[in-house]
């Protein structure tokens, strides 16, 4: 450990506890703290519209629904397009307690934490049970069999009249200690519960990833086989690695449930599903910082290329589709050139400028 | 003295102030209307005209002082038929200050429908799907369901088809949409509308219907009534020629003879079917520019003043919009006549009130617009067109569905 315990140029570890502590620094773990305190104190200073506040939250639940595909792709190497079905199982089974036992029911409204906690659980069950291919399957066979859970799972809910045939299916609107959350403060009410599970789940995710279930995760990927050797069990990683992003998921769906107010299909198809595995790939792959820098830099992206698009929209004529292309151009070209350019994501940009910032004022 | 000279002079002073205050004309406001559809993604094809369409009659609006030096502000934005999309264009309209609203798809209309009944804004939707008005107060259909537009089409079929019941398949969305008008048209048959239903197809993404027209007909369906939107119609319409099971002739024996309503027909579906769309029955409220109509030469007229081009000045879904619009106007219009705030519970209000003798004319429709607490399905009135040598002409007068009221 370096003897100057807030700055440290270098590494200077001596133990493997040393190796593992979260904040390397008092410097890392004070900026950390102010940067929480910063996320939590700007809303009460700022008046933000509704609309973008609608945006952040949304940003900020596609980072629950990340950090688990980032566990489970990025950490286990486990490839899956069916994430947004994961999330989508969790928004769902918020709606089919509000189809049985009606949406403005105190267990909705009242005990939503448990309900997000439930919808997580559920999840988690889903996914180790998509899971379960991956004992005999692996890379893109295995991506096939978590392709083929979301068009089951789109096909389930269009299906069943119970899910009102993908329609939406309302939620009520949640109590807080000062009464019912009205409109005026929905989004930003919101805003402070997806922050406080984010900082759970990192906290969560961070934790998992110094035991040794988080490194047989990691060991798994880079080679099963040897994982197998040093006596892990490769077969149970892969199904509880799948079990951990459908929770983080099944999160993500439940809370987002809340936030729209209701649950339709047309939120977990597969266009989502794959729109997750850019933001992970985007973000970096086996990051856990990459699952807030995805989410970030894909929904900007969608805000801005929707305004482009509806600009195009003004101006060419709807027979050209020229600006329903343009959404569709827009995506693939940052996948492509990510994946060209920066196969390591936007973390690793981060992993530079903290790099460069670790030693500065000298040369980097 | 000194006191009372002062408290003269103020009168006086205070007088002229109120004199001159009263003879200055009211400041002009302006009202503002949120409009969010697809103008681009899918249905795109429909949004696109529908947005000129209620853009130029606002603008007609103002450049003709409809409301006086009042101005109306209609904020247009995309959503691309996505339901959260619409939503945050929904809340970025509130932070404006909407006074009432224009929605576009049915996936919206009933996601959204809660916060139109929290926020109690006036709404009206270029979706006719009657499932939009179940526990709902603020949302106004244009015109007449989905669900009474089919049964009305059955009810043509029952008065105009020769010998033994009717056999009918149905060609729909794979969507609330689509789905909406089954339901209502088999509780239509159970009240007594004599036609068998044979067949729900929903159709997918199919570039070939052989199999399905092949079935139908071995089934001896012989009505075909279509629910979606125009490209699989016209698809299904150059197999069903490919094949010869079309019929020539309204009900030709042997034959299978396609109807449908609102979305699936226009000049669009011309364009996609070509000679194939011969014959093809159509219903809708609105009137077409294919037919010489006052609401025609209005609708002709706006396009030109505002640039629009001919693919747009003769689609039905500009009438759609400049229709919405139209509605909107004449509530603000109303409203104002009578000395009240625009403010949505008075838009509300006078929507409501809008029946009778107050019902509204507009000439882009078939039929009045007659909205009450208890019925919020604007123009009532059917018109039936065909395809005639490449047009959409006028066939037999208009006509309402009998059993729609029943079932309601």
């Amino acid at each position: 450990m370096a003897v100057n315990r807030w700055l440290a140029t270098g590494n200077y570890f001596t133990s493997y506890r040393d190796e593992q502590r979260i904040f390397a620094t008092h410097l890392n773990r004070l900026f950390f703290f102010a940067f929480l305190c910063c996320l939590f104190v700007w809303p009460l200073l700022f008046e933000v519209s509704n609309k973008y506040m609608l945006v952040i939250d949304n940003i900020l639940i596609a980072i629950v629904a990340i950090i688990g595909l980032n566990l489970l792709t990025g950490f286990a190497g486990l490839i899956s397009i069916g994430h947004a079905a994961f999330v989508g199982v969790g928004a769902y089974c918020l709606a089919s307690f509000a189809r049985v036992i009606g949406d403005e029911h105190i267990l909705i409204t009242h005990a939503w934490p448990v309900m997000i906690i439930l919808s997580g659980l559920l999840g988690a069950v889903f996914g180790a049970f998509v899971g379960l291919p991956a004992l005999r399957l692996k890379h893109l066979y295995l991506a096939i069999a978590t392709l083929s859970f979301q068009m089951i799972f789109e096909w389930t809910i269009n299906s069943m009249t119970f899910f009102n045939q993908g329609q939406t299916i309302s939620v009520g609107r949640v109590f807080w200690f000062t009464g019912q959350v009205m409109r005026a403060d929905h989004y930003v009410f919101w805003y402070y519960v997806v922050l406080t599970v984010i900082i759970i789940c990192w906290f969560m995710a961070s934790n998992l990833l110094r035991t040794r279930y988080g490194r047989s995760l990691i060991a798994v990927r880079d080679n099963d086989r040897a994982a197998d050797a040093m006596g892990m069990h490769p077969g149970l990683t892969k199904v509880y690695a799948f079990a951990l992003g459908g929770f983080f998921a099944g999160v993500a769906g439940a809370l987002h449930a809340y936030l729209y107010r209701g649950v339709g299909i047309e939120s977990f198809t597969l266009h989502h599903s794959i729109s997750y595995l850019a933001m992970a790939i985007v973000g970096g792959l086996g990051t856990l910082n990459g699952s807030f820098w995805g989410p970030l830099a894909i929904r900007t992206l969608d805000l801005q290329v929707d305004n482009l698009a509806e600009k195009a929209g003004h101006i060419f004529s709807a027979n050209l589709s020229l600006a329903t292309a343009l959404r569709p151009l827009a995506f693939g070209l940052v996948i492509v050139l990510f994946l060209m350019f920066e196969p390591r994501g936007i973390a690793n940009w981060w992993r530079i400028v903290k790099s460069y910032t670790k030693l500065w004022p000298f040369k980097y | 003295m000194k006191t009372n000279k002062k408290v003269l002079i103020c009168y006086i002073a205070a007088s002229f102030i109120l004199f001159a205050a009263a003879l200055q004309p009211a400041a002009a406001q302006t009202y503002k209307i949120g409009l969010s559809l697809a103008i681009t993604g899918p249905t795109s094809d429909a949004g696109v005209p529908y947005s000129k369409g209620v853009e130029d009659y606002f603008k007609y609006a103002n450049d003709m002082k409809l409301l006086g030096d009042d101005k109306l502000d209609c904020m247009i934005k995309d959503d691309a038929y996505k339901t959260d999309v619409t939503k945050r264009n929904f809340e970025e309209f509130l932070d404006q200050g909407i006074e009432l609203y224009l929605n576009y798809s049915t996936g919206s209309t009933l996601g959204l429908k809660k916060d139109f009944e929290e926020e109690k804004i006036p709404t009206l939707p270029a979706s006719f799907h009657a499932g939009n008005l179940d526990d709902s107060n603020y949302i106004f259909l244009p015109i007449v369901s989905y669900s009474g537009q089919l049964i009305g089409l059955a009810e043509y079929v029952t008065k105009m088809h020769q010998g033994e019941t009717p056999k009918v398949a149905m060609f729909i969305h794979p969507s609330a949409f689509g789905r909406g008008p089954v339901e209502d048209l088999k509780k239509a048959v159970e009240a007594g509308l004599n036609i068998e239903i044979v067949e729900v197809v929903e159709h997918g993404k199919d570039l070939d219907n052989t199999a399905m027209l092949k079935r139908l007909s071995s089934k001896g369906v012989q009505y075909v009534f279509c629910h979606t939107v125009q490209s699989p119609v016209a698809t299904m319409l150059k197999d069903a020629q490919r094949l010869d099971v079309a019929a020539s002739k309204f009900g030709e024996n042997g034959k299978m003879t396609f109807l449908g309503i609102h979305y699936t027909g226009g000049n669009d579906l011309i364009a996609l079917a070509g000679d194939a769309s011969e014959n093809f029955f159509w219903t809708t409220s609105y009137t077409l520019t294919s037919e010489d109509t006052d609401g025609a030469r209005i609708q002709l007229e706006m396009a030109k003043k505002y640039g629009r081009d001919d693919k747009i000045a003769n689609s039905h879904n500009y009438t759609n919009g400049i229709m919405v619009a139209q509605i909107a106007v004449e509530a603000i219009r109303r409203t104002k006549a009578k000395g009240k705030k625009i403010v949505r519970e008075n838009l509300y209000e006078e929507l409501n009130a809008m029946n009778g003798m107050n019902a509204f004319y507009p000439v882009t429709t078939v039929g009045p617009v007659t909205y009450s607490k208890t019925d919020r399905q604007g123009v009532d009135t059917l018109q039936l067109y065909k395809v005639k040598n490449g047009v959409f002409r006028s066939t037999g007068s208009t006509f309402t569905s009998e059993y729609y009221k029943k079932i309601q």
